[in-house]
């Protein structure tokens, strides 16, 4: 058979291409329970996190997620709220654009929307070892219990991380100015809407 | 696979025909995830893995693959071992994928895993095709592991997380940064070219 036929060319590419995704669809198809699993683990410790409750294990994660947290909605929007010793939190999905791709996360304010109680990043696309910092510990604990001022937070130049839980800003991550402006972009638009849904049922 | 044969390529791509610095092949991710050594590990591994795979099955089916549609075969090829490598990763290390992000996907811009797929797989036997791709992702891991060692000690003072720098110790920034990457790369080219020159003398 002549192996440089239009035919030949055509079938046999045909038949390797079909055998390929053949065999991807079967990898995915084993492993999508799996995966599936650690995406919703991740999105509940994220919402957990976010709303400052702390968990040790993935069996905590579950219980508590299913125990603590009360979904609601309010103009379609899907809201989570937590009722602790320190007040009431309010946490809220949001996804917005960093530098490369689309952030997605919780972030969680105090009822009175005075504070923010927590950030937590669910997926992010940003620049390993520089924009994808902001899904570090460092970054993140800057959020916990930050005053909520007249236009938001502020995400500043990069630094260590800001201690000062009043001043209504946070360090940004050395090396990603765009990735921090995203993410200042991104928390203060929520806010915005949080005081939106919040405040229309007072 | 005669012993000498398999001797010689491994010589070959780990040191007198590094892929990265004497091919200068795969220079984008030598520059992209060299800033920590665990997302550099992770990543080599997938090359490794990937390069030795496509080439074993280029190598096995090269003789029924038309002239015409060489290239985009291997590419499939490639493009099928790495949604492996990122499905089996997104399963079973979930953080790890977490942390890489586009990183896994992008393993098929990797110029070395073509490079020798054309260059050794077509001509040559399944088993030492396998040892070529596996022995030339070595060659590259040893590289971006050197650069990643650097990049990390210098510019977070860890070491795969670990604080080893004193917490007085004031960070390079620009180690993160890709630029950097570039110095180490001119170095470790540099560095190479001269030991190879003076044993090149010696013989």
């Amino acid at each position: 058979m002549n192996k440089q036929s239009i035919l030949y060319t055509v079938v046999f590419t045909f038949v390797v291409g079909f055998l390929f995704v053949l065999l991807l669809s079967l990898t995915h198809e084993r492993t999508r329970e799996m995966v599936e699993r650690n995406q919703e683990l991740s999105r509940r410790r994220a919402l957990l996190s976010a709303l400052d409750i702390s968990y040790s294990s993935e069996a905590e994660v579950s219980e508590k997620y299913n125990t603590e947290i009360e979904p609601f909605e309010r103009d379609q929007t899907q809201l989570y709220r937590y009722q602790s010793d320190s007040g009431t939190a309010v946490a809220k999905p949001f996804s917005g654009s960093g530098l490369w791709g689309t952030i997605r996360g919780y972030i969680a304010v105090s009822r009175d929307l005075d504070r923010i109680v927590g950030l937590e990043i669910v997926s992010q696309n940003e620049t390993p070892g520089l924009g994808a910092r902001i899904d570090e510990a460092w970054f993140k604990n800057q959020f916990r219990g930050e005053k909520i001022g007249q236009g938001g937070i502020r995400v500043g130049a990069g630094g260590e991380g800001d201690q000062d839980a009043d001043n209504a800003e946070v360090d940004g991550v050395t090396g990603a100015t765009r990735t921090s402006d995203s993410i200042e972009t991104i928390i203060n638009s929520e806010i915005n809407k949080l005081e939106n849904l919040l405040e229309a049922a007072q | 696979m005669s012993q000498s044969s398999a001797g010689a390529v491994f010589k070959e791509n780990i040191w007198t025909n590094n892929p990265i610095f004497i091919q200068v092949l795969g220079i984008c991710s030598a520059l992209a995830v060299t800033n920590l050594l665990s997302n550099t590990l992770i990543m080599t591994i997938g090359v490794v893995f990937v390069t030795g795979f496509s080439n074993l099955t280029v190598s096995l089916i090269k003789s029924l693959i038309p002239r015409k549609v060489r290239m985009m075969v291997q590419t499939l090829i490639i493009a099928f071992y790495v949604i492996i490598v990122d499905i089996v990763l997104r399963a079973y290390l979930p953080e790890i994928s977490r942390n890489l992000g586009p990183y896994v996907g992008l393993i098929i811009t990797n110029c070395i895993i073509m490079g020798r797929a054309e260059a050794f797989a077509q001509s040559n036997p399944p088993v030492i095709s396998l040892w070529d791709g596996i022995t030339s992702g070595l060659g590259y891991m040893g590289v971006l592991m050197v650069i990643a060692f650097f990049r990390e000690l210098l510019g977070f003072g860890t070491l795969f997380g670990f604080q080893v720098l004193p917490e007085t110790f004031v960070p390079w920034t620009i180690m993160v940064m890709a630029p950097s990457a570039f110095f180490f790369l001119g170095l470790i080219v540099w560095i190479g070219k001269s030991i190879m020159n003076r044993s090149g003398a010696a013989a």
